[in-house]
């Protein structure tokens, strides 16, 4: 399955030249900030928006081209979609919520499987049982589960979801994100799943694509996007980071307030350019004692924010704030001196320009 | 630390039962004031028609009126007419509004926002006037349309004729179509666009979609429309009287007037009474039902996502088609009225447009109007133009602070009874009124006055006015003023510094749509109306029914242009507040 294409809507470009092919049984995230053109990539594929340029194919049918002059409408195309509103049909109950798909839609099936095929779906869901009840009457977490099932009832080759767990509460969001995962996984769908939420995007995807200003920044495996960002974009989007401005001073080094850093300095980034060093939290080590084998600095606890399992530090080194995440159990205090580890291997480094 | 807080409470606690109390008092005080003034009325409509004779004279009660009205043949046909027109005008009114409403709200129509504005306009011609313009075009005596046809092809016989009930219902119909517009338009914009695109995603075709889910889900507001609709229907005066009596096409609400007005003879409130209380019964009935309606329609508004505004339809090449649906009904709205009262308000006398006729154009008819009447109605309207719009808010501004702001335990009864006008017919509202100031003028000495005027006025728009003062105070969030009360600050300074800035300007524009609509009132106007108390809408009245068409057309041309460019000028301040009046009717 092949889907690309680029809009130019008046005068704002809201996606400015997407590429991006989603592969069989794939759960594949499009991660960004409001306004990054995500959900309009997503509603082009549902057919809600219309793309003016490009090519869009799901399961090898081409189903948007303006220079084909070819356009099939939301109706025709094998999609199903879960809203970030939920969408579900105040005037019907569960049962024909889910059923109306198979009963009014493009797959119409022999009456006699219906039934069968709408159990099937919500119990998938775990709503087996409350077929009959009116769908004002439910909550926030089963609507989404009637939203669910009444996507997947018709087998669709994509299953299009926008910022589905958003109106939910933290628990419910926490919950609900590992059933999504298990439920996509166990009925064999292909997945489009938009979020701005990072943590949401890194534990849902088998592919994140990042995306900023209408553009796809990076598009990897999660924990690729999370140890190597592609820029300084989405290591600033993705996970806490601490960033330190420096100077290339040659290829593998990079002068900082925190002193000259042996790193290795990206290709293109000539001797004296401007550059961001940045590292995770996570990655910054301190300690009471001295350690050996790497470069280590003195620097000053300035506070310390403590979160049961673990524990927030800001340590101040050269006039530099760095904040380290430690185990909950650490016994550094704020006032305290201590020293700062920072494994080079750790640095990531970004052109300014980025 | 305990102990204190909880001692603070206790007192905290204490004084807010003391204020309560005292909100509890002044509530109750506006509970009683809007029961006589919305009862009242009621009640006098009841009791005229138990009574024979004239109003004040007393004796028993008595169903001679009832008796003497339902046994005569005549006024089943009476019902029989009111029943067709008010049918005819609920149709001809949904088959303009609903396709307007799709258009104006779904599609990429060109000129949107002129057409509202003109559909705003639209409710600012008074609806006489519009009645009136087209007689000037379709009457089959002097109508324009029925000269020219009968000049050009030689005829001796009218074309067409306004003077039947479909002439009726569709000058009526044509009339609502504004209303019906902004109550359908409310209720389509409550509905999450995303229902509707969760059925094109499962492979539902447009269509079915409409059918299957738009219609189910707004079925409650559209059937709430009709009954409102038809209820207004049943009370409207002004068409029925202009067109209807000439014709002897009698319905209710004429008949009640004629009763209290009659040509000649002498006024019979009792008969007008029994007409009256079918009239009423019918109006609470249907209310029923539409409060029933609407809170059925409330139900199915589910919380929406972010907002994400649908794609408009692409009307494509059929963008003309709909453009040209949309001029055709300002058109019989709007254009044609404004432009046939122009032309007769230049003329000495009606006439088709000829050489000879463009010579006699001119500003006479204008320059004379003051031969034709002097400046009290003038002074009246601006007196009820003033005093209508600032009685109805102030109330309205009072019973809604109790009823979204406050606990009070019957703020609901109290918001009711600021909604039931909106169920009473404004000329059971006059004649109930006149009545009472007939019989009871000891104690209520305003018969003939403009102020009588003004109470029926604010009796009947504290419906509007409590709707739009609950949804301004709604808007504010309660934090906001907790928040000012939090920062240490009174009741008083929050009520004044806080909350009043906010909700100003949807005040002001109420103040505004109320004060426009006393200035076109002529049902209540009339029917309380004497040589005093006159005002421009009853001048015209009195005008047409004298036979001054070019007197008519001239007031008229003035009322209109007056009203145009006070909403044009408003429209512009208030562009930054969003839709002016939207709601009004």
């Amino acid at each position: 399955m092949r889907k690309w294409f680029d809009s130019r809507r008046g005068r704002v470009e809201a996606l400015r030249g997407i590429d991006l092919e989603v592969a069989e049984k794939e759960f594949c995230v499009l991660l960004g900030p409001s306004g990054c053109g995500k959900t309009t990539t997503l509603r082009s594929v549902a057919g809600l928006e219309k793309p003016d340029a490009g090519e869009l194919e799901i399961d090898g049918t081409l189903v948007n081209s303006p220079t084909k002059g070819v356009y099939v409408p939301t109706e025709k195309r094998d999609i199903g979609m879960v809203f970030q509103s939920y969408a579900i049909w105040p005037h019907m109950n569960v049962f024909n919520n889910v059923a109306f798909p198979l009963i009014k839609g493009r797959r119409k099936i022999a009456k006699d499987q219906i039934a069968p095929k709408v159990s099937a779906a919500l119990k998938l869901v775990q709503l087996d049982g409350l077929e009959d009840r009116p769908a004002t009457d439910l909550s926030g977490g089963q609507q989404q589960r009637v939203a669910m099932a009444r996507a997947m009832v018709t087998e669709p080759k994509i299953l299009l979801m926008d910022e589905p767990l958003s109106n939910l509460d933290a628990r419910l969001r926490e919950q609900m994100r590992v059933e999504l995962r298990k439920i996509t996984k166990a009925a064999g769908l292909t997945t489009l799943y938009v979020t701005h939420d990072q943590a949401e995007a890194l534990s849902l995807g088998d592919r994140v694509c990042v995306m900023n200003e209408g553009e796809i920044i990076q598009i990897a495996q999660p924990q690729e996007i999370y140890a190597r960002p592609a820029s300084l974009f989405v290591a600033q989007f993705v996970g806490e980071m601490n960033f330190v401005k420096g100077e290339v001073k040659a290829k593998d080094r990079v002068d900082c307030p925190l002193g000259a850093m042996a790193v290795a300095v990206p290709d293109g980034l000539a001797a004296g350019t401007g550059v961001t060093l940045a590292i995770r939290p996570e990655h910054v080590k301190i300690s009471p004692a001295p350690s050996h084998g790497v470069a280590t600095r003195l620097g000053k606890i300035t506070s310390k924010n403590y979160l049961g399992d673990a524990a927030l530090l800001e340590v101040e080194v050269n006039g530099v704030t760095l904040l380290a995440k430690l185990a909950g159990d650490t016994e550094l205090t704020v006032g305290q001196n201590a020293v700062v580890e920072l494994p080079e291997q750790r640095w990531h480094v970004f052109a300014e320009s980025d | 630390m305990a102990n204190v807080k909880a001692a603070e409470l206790s007192a905290l606690g204490g004084a807010t039962r003391e204020r309560a109390g005292g909100i509890g008092l002044f509530a109750g005080g506006l509970l009683t004031l809007l029961l006589v003034m919305v009862g009242v009325p009621l009640v006098m409509v009841v009791l005229m028609s138990l009574r024979t004779g004239f109003p004040g004279e007393g004796g028993p009660l008595t169903l001679a009126n009832f008796a003497a009205v339902y046994s005569a043949p005549s006024t089943y046909k009476i019902l029989l007419n009111t029943l067709q027109f008010a049918c005819g005008t609920v149709v001809v009114a949904l088959a303009f509004a609903v396709p307007l409403v799709w258009l104006l709200n779904r599609t990429d129509i060109p000129f949107k926002n002129t057409i509202y504005v003109l559909m705003i306009v639209g409710i600012l011609v008074p609806v006489f006037l519009r009645t009136i313009a087209w007689i000037l075009l379709l009457s089959p005596r002097i109508g324009l349309v029925n000269q020219w046809a009968m000049q050009l092809f030689g005829l001796d016989q009218p074309v067409i004729s306004l003077y039947n009930i479909p002439g009726m219902a569709f000058i009526q119909g044509v009339s609502f179509v504004p209303s019906a517009f902004f109550m359908l338009g409310a209720a389509y914009r409550t509905m999450d666009p995303s229902l509707e695109e969760a059925a094109y995603t499962s492979g539902v075709s447009k269509l079915q979609t409409f059918l299957r889910i738009n219609v189910p889900i707004t079925w409650p507001a559209i059937a709430g429309v009709m009954v409102y609709l038809f209820m207004s229907a049943i009370a409207v005066f002004e068409v029925p009287a202009i067109i209807g009596y000439p014709a002897r096409i009698l319905v209710l609400s004429a008949s009640i007037f004629t009763s209290t007005n009659p040509p000649t003879g002498l006024p019979n409130y009792g008969i007008a009474g029994a007409y009256g209380a079918v009239m009423l019964g019918a109006g609470l009935l249907l209310a029923y039902f539409y409060v029933r309606l609407v809170q059925h329609g409330k139900k199915y508004t589910v919380i929406t996502g972010r907002g994400y505004r649908p794609r408009e339809i692409a009307l494509g090449k059929w963008k003309w088609a709909a453009l040209a649906f949309s001029f055709l009904y300002l058109s019989m709205e709007v254009f044609i009225p404004f432009l046939v009262l122009l032309w007769a308000s230049l003329l000495p006398h009606l006439q088709l447009p000829s050489a000879e006729a463009w010579e006699q154009i001119s500003l006479n008819n204008f320059a004379t109007i003051f031969d034709f009447v002097d400046a009290l109605p003038f002074i009246n309207t601006a007196i009820l133009m003033i005093a209508v719009p600032t009685l109805t808010m102030l109330l309205s501004v009072l019973v809604s602070w109790i009823v979204v702001r406050t606990q009070v335990s019957f703020r609901g009864s109290l918001d009711t009874i600021a909604f039931l006008p909106h169920a009473i017919p404004s000329i059971l509202l006059g004649v109930g009124l006149a009545y009472l100031s007939l019989a009871y003028r000891v104690y209520f000495p305003v018969y003939g006055t403009v102020i009588i005027i003004a109470i029926a006025h604010t009796i009947s728009w504290i419906a509007y006015g409590t709707r739009t003062t609950n949804g301004v105070m709604i808007q504010v969030h309660r934090e906001l003023e907790e928040a000012g009360k939090v920062a240490g600050a009174s009741t008083a300074r929050v009520l004044g510094r806080i909350v009043l800035p906010l909700v100003a300007s949807g005040i002001f524009n109420s103040w505004i749509w109320i004060s426009m609509l006393a200035y076109r009132e002529v049902t209540m106007a009339l029917t309380l109306g004497t040589r005093k108390n006159v005002v421009i809408s009853t001048i015209v009245w009195q005008f047409w029914g004298s036979g001054w068409v070019p007197q008519v057309a001239a007031l008229g041309v003035i009322l209109v242009l007056f009203a145009v460019v006070v909403v044009g000028i408003l429209k512009i301040v208030f562009a930054r507040y969003g839709e002016f009046g939207a709601d009004g009717h």
